[in-house]
């Protein structure tokens, strides 16, 4: 037999056993299957439990299924949740989330921001994989590869009871994988957020806190991503168009610019810059280096981390960030630059502007581009209560990683 | 002076492995009217349940002997043989009644779970013998004592050995 035969055979196999129940096939120990387990239903299935596990007894629950069933008794009332993502979908849990597969980093920080058991984090995204730093209990997890080039059978042989993909990028490579996977596991649960963008990642920390349970800390989550992003609004609220400060912002290469389109423009316009490039076709669009230096930006802002080469949460190396400055500094013509004749020219890692963090890097613009309006706005430490208070990981700022120069 | 200084070595080692368990903070201990009953005794078994929300409790008692009521709701107790399952739902103790036999002793066992926490372990084995004779008679349970559920007592009456050792080094 074809070895690849064998191996779509095996496949078919571990799909054909059910290990346990699916998670769309009702609450467990809900007896009359009305959708609600009331307390004598959980009562039953409780006995029911022990007596398989202890008694000899020959009941059908495992003990995934009797603690789901708990987790749905004390935490939901008895009642599957019903959640709706960032498509627009409505997704109803039956089941606490247990096995979980993530091919978005972001929503996998956010899930740990909300206190989310990591443990039950399966398998993650190749680029999660390598941020070993930042997620160092995904050191050992399984790698499903990216949205574009998914391992589908590591993830079917995972058996997840959720995958996370996100909501609206890469539409077309995510929602072929959410048709595989419910093709092949039908009642498997495919959550989609985007995590990422200011305009809907408060009620997203709100939705995932619902499905996790963690509704105080996810209160608490938003209200310190909302104040931070809230004081940047205030402070930039009514400043007349032509008073804005011009903002030459450049993507990881060379005279790439963002345009109205991109994520990294919404951010600089949020903390106040007038991007002079903004009315490009594309996204990234290439500039002309001759219009940079007519547009005369009173800041520049560069983009590092391609790659993770350099700086981040991947190591100390301010000097790596000061090399990417100093460059910028002797391109031709930019002497003239007012933002270089001003010392305003700043270096951003993605790590702390891409993603969930984008409000820490938010910050750091909104400081550069008003520092006056902003004197009391401290990212320093915004940033490391995140990491301390929301994420928990040991990340020293004052000795580790470099995410912005100067 | 090396008797002394072995009886004290003795009770501290024996204080050192006690100690620890009793304050290792077991979610379910047991304990028991009487450990000596008489032929035929009625008596009662508590069981003392901490942070456990919704869980499980399994309890094995010795051969012989035999489940005889419970102030728990009905609806959330099985019997099966020696063994008895009581559904935990916010319970913070548990009373059953277990007949003695005429004659026998063993170990009542007992595992929990803990459905939210996602913990389980063992409850400490309580020995009891009818009148306080020991029988050839195996105990049902098959579980050794768990070291969590040392009791009280015997953290009590470490200390006391230590204290009289203490006492009979300075005379």
């Amino acid at each position: 037999m074809n070895p690849r035969h064998l191996l779509a055979l095996l496949l078919l196999l571990l799909l054909a056993v059910p290990a346990s129940a699916s998670p769309g096939d009702g609450i467990p120990g809900d007896a009359d299957g009305d959708g609600v387990l009331t307390r004598a239903e959980y009562a039953s299935a409780a006995l029911t439990y022990l007596d398989a596990a202890y008694m000899g007894g020959a009941g059908e629950l495992d003990r995934d299924d009797i603690r789901d069933a708990a987790w749905v008794s004390a935490r939901w009332d008895g009642k599957p949740r019903e959640i709706t993502d960032s498509t627009g979908r409505t997704v109803t849990l039956y089941r606490p989330l247990r096995r979980v597969v993530t091919f978005s980093g972001e929503s996998l920080e956010t899930l740990r921001s909300l206190g989310f058991d990591m443990e039950k984090i399966v398998a993650v995204d190749k680029y999660t994989a390598e941020k070993s730093t930042f997620f160092p209990e995904c050191r050992e997890k399984a790698n499903v590869g990216s949205i574009w080039s998914p391992d589908m059978e590591k993830v079917l042989i995972l058996r997840p009871d959720t995958v996370i993909l996100y909501a609206t990028i890469s539409t077309a490579a995510c929602d072929d994988i959410q048709r595989r996977l419910e093709a092949s596991s039908p009642g498997i649960r495919v959550l989609r957020f985007d995590c990422f963008k200011p305009a809907t990642y408060t009620g997203e920390i709100r939705t995932i806190a619902s499905i996790v349970d963690e509704p105080e800390r996810g209160e608490e989550f938003a209200s310190f991503y909302g104040s931070t992003m809230d004081r940047i609004r205030e402070g930039t609220a009514g400043i007349p168009d032509d008073e804005k400060t011009r903002v030459y912002f450049e993507y990881w290469f060379d005279y790439t610019t963002v345009a109205a389109s991109a994520g990294y423009n919404e951010k600089t316009e949020l903390a106040g810059g007038k991007n002079p490039f903004a009315t490009g076709t594309t996204e990234y669009p290439v500039v002309d280096p001759e219009a940079i230096i007519v547009a005369d930006p009173q800041v520049v802002v560069k983009l590092a981390g391609q790659g993770l080469a350099v700086g981040g949460y991947g190591g100390h190396d301010p000097e790596a960030l000061d090399a990417i400055r100093s460059a910028l500094l002797d391109r031709p013509g930019w002497s003239r630059i007012s933002a270089v004749k001003d010392g305003r020219v700043h270096v951003i890692h993605s790590d702390i502007l891409g993603g969930a963090q984008h409000f820490i890097g938010t910050a750091y613009l909104a400081k550069w581009f008003y520092p006056d309006r902003f004197a009391d706005l401290d990212p320093h430490a915004i940033h490391q209560r995140y990491l301390t208070g929301f994420q928990g990981i040991d990340f020293d700022l004052a000795s580790q990683g470099t995410f912005v120069y100067p | 002076m090396m008797g002394f200084s072995a009886n004290r070595l003795f009770c501290l080692v024996i204080l050192l492995m006690v100690v620890p368990v009793a304050a290792s903070g077991a979610p379910v201990i047991r304990s028991l009217s009487t450990a000596e009953p008489g032929a035929g005794e009625v008596f009662d078994v508590s069981l003392s349940i901490e942070g456990v929300a919704l869980g499980g409790v399994v309890e094995t008692l010795p051969a012989g002997y035999a489940f005889a009521g419970t102030d728990h709701p009905d609806d959330r107790v099985l019997v099966r043989g020696q063994q008895v399952a009581f559904a935990v739902m916010n319970d913070t103790r548990i009373t059953y009644s277990v007949r003695a036999p005429a004659a026998g002793s063993g170990d009542i066992t007992g595992q929990w779970e803990d459905f939210l926490g996602e913990s389980d372990g063992q409850v400490g084995a309580a020995h009891v013998a009818v009148d306080g004779i020991e029988t050839a008679t195996e105990s049902r349970g098959d579980n050794p004592p768990a070291q969590e559920a040392a009791s009280p007592f015997a953290a009590l009456a470490a200390v006391a050995a230590l204290f009289f050792a203490g006492r009979g080094g300075r005379r």
